[in-house]
């Protein structure tokens, strides 16, 4: 962890900014209503950003928007990932660039085998490398190592995705799958709400060993509480659609104590 | 679809009459056939073909079936490669073989099959007058124009009886084989019945094909379940598309006895599955459940008729089809609760997965109640793929082919679950796969 904030902090003071994804100036909403008004952040590889802010500020719409939900829609400005136009891609093609968002609400799909559900993914990603595709058998090693970094138990492998699953299963369930597919750029929604402080570790810790000087994370968080476990570089703080504030960690203990209320945007 | 009465195919009983004429004067069907026959002929021609309002035929236009002038097959083109393509692993010594209506020995294999289980021609079976009469019980109270017409030209068919307290493992697979023909269309009527002794357990596979296209498979099968019998019944449908399917199952259930079906369609021009169902005496158990996958101008239809007459019966009933391009499926089922038939408990449940704009799906729940101290459920669902869902599987990297494939596999998982028979469940996903990844792609 040490090492990895020191290599991002030298790579500030050297300018040698090795820029992932650049959001400039978007705007986005849902059903034709503007809730994303006017955006714009940087990340670069081996950073970790914490976007926070209070309910309806646009920090969920953020996210969707970045992985593709066809509901969600962009309204102005750009988004460029690894030098490509991100909303001129398809969700599946934008996971294969590189970007894996983490669900706040993990979906039930019945009928659908966890384990055979990973595999495909996996071999998807595989395919557009241009590499092997793996047979059940072979895929089982990865996954049974992926499962022991997250801590989930083996039985879940069989179970139909997500179904059934409490809470935190489903949120480690969303972690395996950053595990299993290694994205460059991972936007982690609300992973933290809903969790007790035993499964909040147990997601904290499969983040940390998962991140590198060539990835990054965007967390979006309600609460400080996670920021405790996974200590980002940058935190920002969303508004009304609006970046009102941008600082290190120690922004995030400040809005702990005082709260939302004292940030609002600036009027134009 | 015809909409008024005028559409009614009167008249074309009479290609059905011509055809049967012919039929007497060439086969020469002997007795007790020849009775049958003509009893089922009469049959016919009270029921006639139906109009469109019929109320078993409310979703199933038969009018060009009705026109179309058959002939009966004579020339059987089946041989031992066309049965091995569909012999499913596990099933290869104990498959049954109805090739174009006849039962054929020459082609079947029963090697693996214990004495208990006894397979003859319906020929060498009639001789039992237990089994005329009941064949002569059928027709009489015949109410489907269509399993008349199999009545009136059958004058063989296949016989299994499976002795009291056997309990058979292997599957005993029978596959109706029909040639088609190339020059006219061609009518063929297996008739298959089957008799389950007390406390006896049997899985049943039944398959039906066709090596070429242009026939009508117009086929009846009657299962009788003794005192506490179990029949594990799979039931495939996999005609090609230029082809009329049409069956007619009938099941009677006795004291304890269980009957739990699986149909699977994969449609065709016209495939209709017509279910009677009678739960005679206290404790028997019904479970049926069916899915059919459809695309192009396929079409799948179900009607089903459970008839609760004993106290402390349970039927359960789930059906789900998945319906795309402008294919078009249709369930019609009644559940009838006879007076009488107290402390009943039965579910039917249909959902349809609309996969296009163009497909067309019918559901028809009906319940019947005529005692007092029951529970009864039904319910009909009509839904397209869940977004959510789709959303979901392509931010992991499933293009949206892959991600719609495997939700339509998964609506369907439910239903081929429940077959009792392994091989033939994974045969059916892949064939299912297939199905759906050209759909997709």
């Amino acid at each position: 962890m040490e090492n990895f904030i020191l290599s991002g902090a030298l790579n500030q003071i050297n300018g040698r900014k090795d820029s992932m994804l650049e959001i400039k100036d978007l705007h986005a909403g849902f059903e034709g209503t503007e809730i994303v008004k006017g955006i714009s952040l940087t990340v670069n590889k081996g950073e970790i950003h914490a976007i926070m802010g209070p309910n309806g500020s646009g920090k969920s719409t953020l996210s969707k928007i970045l992985a593709g939900h066809p509901a969600y829609e962009a309204m102005g400005g750009t988004v460029t990932f690894m030098g490509k136009d991100l909303l001129e891609l398809s969700p599946d093609q934008r996971a294969l660039e590189g970007i894996f968002l983490g669900f706040q609400y993990p979906v039930e799909v019945p009928g659908v085998n966890n384990a055979e559900f990973l595999r495909m993914a996996y071999n998807a990603k595989m395919a557009r490398q241009g590499k092997e595709e793996l047979d059940p058998l072979d895929f089982d090693d990865i996954l049974d190592e992926k499962m022991k970094l997250v801590g989930m138990d083996s039985k879940y492998k069989d179970r139909s995705l997500n179904e059934g699953f409490s809470g935190g299963e489903k949120k480690k369930n969303e972690i395996l799958q950053m595990a299993v597919l290694q994205p460059k750029l991972a936007i982690l929604d609300e992973t933290d709400s809903g969790l007790d402080i035993d499964a909040l570790r147990v997601v904290a810790n499969g983040v940390n060993k998962l991140i590198n000087q060539d990835n990054a994370i965007i967390l979006i968080t309600h609460y400080q509480r996670l920021l405790e476990y996974v200590k980002p570089h940058y935190v920002h703080v969303l508004s009304k659609g609006e970046i009102v504030k941008s600082g290190d960690k120690s922004l995030a203990l400040d809005l702990e104590a005082q709260g939302y209320d004292w940030l609002t945007p600036v009027p134009k | 679809m015809p909409t008024t009465l005028t559409d009614t195919p009167s008249g074309a009983e009479s290609l059905i009459l011509d055809l049967h004429g012919k039929y007497l004067e060439e086969a020469r069907p002997s007795e007790p056939f020849k009775g049958l026959n003509l009893a089922s002929v009469r049959r016919f021609e009270t029921l006639k073909f139906p109009h469109p309002k019929h109320d078993l035929f409310s979703f199933v236009n038969a009018k060009e079936l009705a026109w179309t002038r058959f002939q009966l097959q004579r020339d059987s083109r089946i041989g031992k490669d066309i049965v091995r393509d569909h012999v499913y692993p596990g099933c290869e010594k104990s498959v049954l073989v109805v090739a174009d209506g006849t039962f054929r020995p020459d082609l079947s294999d029963l090697s693996a099959l214990p004495s208990q289980v006894k397979v003859s021609s319906l020929r060498e079976a009639v001789a039992d007058p237990a089994i005329a009469r009941y064949l002569a019980e059928t027709i009489e109270s015949e109410n489907d124009v269509f399993a008349a017409i199999n009545g009136a030209f059958f004058n063989d068919g296949l016989y299994l009886e499976v002795e009291p307290a056997a309990l058979v493992e292997t599957p005993a697979l029978i596959l109706y084989i029909s040639s088609g023909s190339a020059s006219h269309p061609t009518m063929t009527v297996p008739r298959v019945l089957a008799k389950v002794g007390r406390h006896s357990e049997v899985k049943i596979v039944v398959k039906y094909a066709g090596a070429g296209g242009n026939y009508f498979v117009n086929s009846t099968q009657d299962f009788i379940l003794e005192e506490n019998s179990k029949v594990l019944y799979t039931h495939i449908q996999a005609d090609p598309f230029e082809s009329w399917s049409f069956a007619k199952d009938r099941v009677h259930l006795n004291r304890y006895s269980r009957f739990h079906g699986v149909n699977v369609y994969s449609g065709c021009k016209l495939a209709r599955r017509h279910h009677e169902v009678h739960l005679e005496d206290s404790g028997a158990e019904l479970k049926l459940d069916g899915v059919s996958v459809l695309t192009g101008r396929e079409q799948a239809h179900n009607l089903v008729r459970i008839h609760h007459e004993a106290p402390q019966c349970a039927s359960a009933q789930h059906f789900k089809n998945i319906v795309n391009e402008s294919s078009r499926s249709s369930f019609d089922g009644s559940v009838i609760v006879n007076k009488g038939a107290q402390l009943t408990n039965s579910d039917q449940l249909i959902n349809n997965l609309m996969l296009s704009d163009d497909a067309h799906a019918d559901s028809k729940p009906n319940l019947m109640i005529y005692a007092d101290d029951v529970k009864c459920t039904h319910g009909s669902t009509v839904g397209q793929l869940d977004e959510e869902q789709l959303f979901y599987l392509n931010s992991r990297g499933l293009s949206q082919g892959m991600a719609k494939s495997l939700l339509t596999r998964s609506f369907a998982e439910s239903i081929l679950g429940e077959i009792q028979v392994p091989a033939v469940a994974s045969g059916l996903r892949g064939i299912l796969s297939k199905k759906l990844e050209a759909n997709h792609a």
